[in-house]
C-alpha cells in the first residue's frame, strides 16, 4: 500500500512524459501560435517516441558504463592494495567534469566517427565524476570502528565489503548515479550535433531552421524525462533498512 | 594458552610496543593498564592480528599467530571494543549473529544464542532484538557489542574497554558476569580498562604498562603490596592503595570465632570486602562488627583493630 503510494508522483511524471510524446501533434495549434510563419509546426523528421527511446538508451548504456567503472573504480583504490591510486582516481573523475562534454565530442568524432559512440563516451566522461566521488565519500565516510569490528569478528575482505561498505554507502553512491544521469539526459541532446538522433534533435533542428516550436518541443520531453526519472530515483527504497 | 614473546611493534620510526613478553594461562583472566597511549589497544589488536607484531613472536596455544588463517583465527577470539562498532544496518539481533553466521551454524542454532546471550546480558528480547543501534543508549549498545564477541563460544575474549560507558551499577553487574562466565567457562580473557577499580576487581593477572613496555606485572595483590617503583605504585592509586587491598580481601579473612561477648549490633556477611567492612564501621560509628554467613547466621566478629591488621585483638 505505502510501496504504491511513494509511486505516485514519478508515476504522474511517467504518464505526463508519455502524454506529451505521443500527444504532441495535438498541440499543433498552441504551436501555431509561437511559430505562425512556418509550413511546419511539429517536428516529424522522426517519431517523438522513436527520439525518446534513443535518447533513453543512450543514456542508459552511458550510465551502466559509468556505474560499472565509476563504482569498480572507487572500491579498488579503497581497498589495501588500491590506496596509493586514491588521489589519482579522485583527480582523474574531477578532471572528466571540468572538461566540457562539447570539447569530448570534438575530440572524439575523428577518432569514433559520426554517431551515437562518440556521445556515450562524452556522458560516460561526464557522469563519472559524481559517481566515483559519492562512492568514495560513501565508503570511506563508514565509521572506523565499524570496520575494525568487521574486521576484528573475522569478515573477509569481501563478506566486509559486500555485506558492510556498500551496504552503508548505498544511499550516497545511489545519490550519485543519480546526479550523473539527471545531468546526463540533458547533456545528451548534444548528441544531436554529432549525428546521434536524439530528443536533441527537434532542438538543434529547430536552432538551425530559426524554429523555435521544434526547440521547445525537444526541451520540453527532455525536461519531463529528467523529472520523471529523478523523482523514480528519489523512491527507489534505500537498502539498508534505515 | 596466549604467549607474546619479546613482541615489538613499530609505526614507522614511533615504537608503540617494546619487546613485551606475556603469558596468558588457560582460564586467566588477564587485565592491562597503564597511561593513554602507553600501548594497550595495540597489544590487543597485535593479538588477533588487527595488527601485524613487528618483531618477537605471538603463540595461541603454542602455535604462531602467523600460521593461522586471520579470518579463522579471529573468528575463535571474541572482541570487544568501547566504541562497539555495532553495524548501523543491522538490528540487534543480526548483529550478535554474526559470527555464528560466519561460522556457518543453522539458523535455529543462532536465533537460540543470540536469544540465550540477550537474556545473559539483560537485553529484553521482545524489546531491543528488532532495534537498530542507533536506537540504543550507549550502555545498551556496549552490551550488545559483548554479546557479539561472545556469540560463537571463542576461547579467548580480547576486550578494549568494554564497559567504558556503563554507569557503575550494570558495570559491576557486568564484571560479575564476566567473572563468572569466565570462572564457569574457562574462558582466556585479555582485558584493558583505564579503572583501576575494575582492573583490581576483574584481574587475575595484572599488568601494568608504560609507553610500550611492561612495568610490572603479576597478581593484583602483590602488585599492590610491592609495586616495582614509583610509577606504578602511583598508577595503583598511592596512598589509597590501603582502601584498594581491602576491596579485595574478603571479611572472612580477618574475623575472630566467635567470643564470650555480647554479640555487635552491626552485621556484615562474610564473603563482603574488608572495605565495605571498614565502611560500615566509619557510617555506624561502631568498633565491632557480627560477621555472618548466608544465612544471617553469626559465625564470628570483626574489630577495627583486626581489620587494620593488627595481630592480637585486645
Ligand atoms: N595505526 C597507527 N598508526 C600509527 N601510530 C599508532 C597507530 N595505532 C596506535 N598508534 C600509536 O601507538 C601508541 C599506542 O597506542 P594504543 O592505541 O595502543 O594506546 P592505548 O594504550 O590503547 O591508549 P588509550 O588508553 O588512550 O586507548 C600511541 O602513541 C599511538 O599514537
Ligand atoms: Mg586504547
Amino acid at each position: 500500500m505505502t510501496e504504491c503510494r511513494r509511486l505516485v508522483v514519478p508515476l504522474c511524471w511517467l504518464s505526463l512524459l508519455l502524454a506529451a510524446t505521443l500527444g504532441m501533434g495535438q498541440l499543433e495549434g498552441l504551436f501555431r501560435v509561437i511559430e505562425p510563419d512556418s509550413r511546419q509546426v511539429i517536428y516529424d523528421r522522426a517519431g517523438f517516441l522513436t527520439l525518446l527511446g534513443r535518447h533513453l538508451s543512450v543514456v542508459g548504456v552511458a550510465a551502466v558504463l559509468a556505474i560499472l567503472i565509476g563504482v569498480g573504480a572507487a572500491i579498488a583504490v579503497t581497498r589495501e592494495r588500491g590506496r596509493d591510486f586514491l588521489p589519482l582516481v579522485s583527480q582523474l573523475a574531477s578532471m572528466g567534469q571540468t572538461f566540457p562534454p562539447v570539447a569530448v565530442l570534438a575530440l572524439a568524432v575523428p577518432v569514433l566517427g559520426f554517431g551515437t559512440l562518440p556521445i556515450i563516451v562524452a556522458l560516460l566522461l561526464y557522469g563519472l565524476l559524481p559517481i566515483v566521488r559519492n562512492t568514495l565519500a560513501g565508503i570511506l565516510g563508514i565509521e572506523a570502528s565499524v570496520r575494525e569490528a568487521a574486521r576484528g569478528m573475522g569478515m573477509s575482505s569481501g563478506q566486509i565489503l559486500r555485506q558492510v561498505e556498500l551496504p552503508l554507502a548505498a544511499p550516497v553512491i545511489l545519490a550519485g548515479i543519480r546526479t550523473s544521469v539527471t545531468i546526463n539526459i540533458a547533456t545528451a541532446a548534444i548528441g544531436a550535433t554529432v549525428g546521434a538522433s536524439n530528443l536533441g534533435d527537434p532542438i538543434i533542428s529547430g536552432i538551425v531552421n530559426g524554429n523555435t516550436a521544434y526547440v521547445i518541443q525537444g526541451a520540453l520531453l527532455i525536461g519531463l524525462l529528467a523529472i520523471s526519472v529523478d523523482s523514480l530515483f528519489s523512491r527507489l527504497p534505500s537498502p539498508g533498512g534505515r | 594458552m596466549i604467549d607474546l614473546i619479546h613482541v615489538t611493534k613499530h609505526f614507522g620510526d614511533a615504537v608503540a610496543v617494546d619487546d613485551i613478553s606475556l603469558s596468558v594461562a588457560r582460564g586467566e583472566l588477564c587485565v592491562l593498564v597503564g597511561t593513554s597511549g602507553c600501548g594497550k589497544s595495540t597489544t590487543l589488536r597485535m593479538i588477533n592480528r588487527l595488527i601485524e607484531h613487528s618483531e618477537g613472536e605471538i603463540h595461541i596455544d603454542g602455535q604462531q599467530i602467523r600460521e593461522f588463517r586471520e579470518e579463522s583465527l579471529r573468528r575463535r577470539m571474541g572482541y570487544a571494543i568501547q566504541s562497539t562498532g555495532l553495524f548501523p544496518h543491522w538490528t540487534v539481533a543480526r548483529n550478535i549473529g554474526l559470527v555464528p553466521r560466519l561460522l556457518k551454524w543453522p539458523a535455529a542454532r543462532i536465533q537460540a544464542r543470540v536469544e540465550e546471550l540477550m537474556a545473559l546480558l539483560g537485553l529484553d528480547l521482545e524489546e531491543f532484538a528488532d532495534k537498530y543501534p542507533h536506537q540504543l543508549s550507549g550502555g545498551q549498545a556496549q552490551r550488545v557489542g559483548v554479546a557479539r564477541a561472545l556469540a560463537a563460544d571463542p576461547d579467548i575474549l580480547l576486550m578494549d574497554e568494554p564497559f567504558g560507558a556503563l554507569d557503575p551499577l550494570t558495570r559491576e553487574g557486568l564484571q560479575e558476569e564476566l567473572r563468572e562466565l569466565q570462572g564457569r567457562l574457562e574462558k582466556t580473557i585479555v582485558f584493558v580498562t583505564h579503572d583501576m577499580d575494575e582492573a583490581l576487581r576483574l584481574a587475575d593477572h595484572l599488568v601494568v604498562m608504560h609507553q610500550g613496555r611492561i612495568k610490572q606485572q603479576g597478581r593484583p595483590l602483590e602488585l599492590l603490596r610491592e609495586p616495582a617503583d614509583a610509577f606504578v605504585e602511583s598508577l595503583l592509586g598511592g596512598e589509597g592503595r590501603g582502601l584498594k587491598e581491602a576491596a579485595l580481601l574478603p571479611v572472612s579473612q580477618r574475623m575472630l570465632p566467635l567470643g564470650p561477648r555480647l554479640l555487635a549490633r552491626e552485621r556484615i556477611g562474610q564473603q563482603a570486602s574488608l572495605r565495605e567492612a571498614l565502611s560500615l564501621m566509619l557510617w555506624r560509628h561502631a568498633e565491632r562488627l557480627t560477621v555472618v554467613d548466608d544465612d544471617d547466621l553469626p559465625v564470628g566478629e570483626l574489630s577495627l583493630r583486626r581489620l587494620v591488621g593488627v595481630r592480637s585483638d585486645d
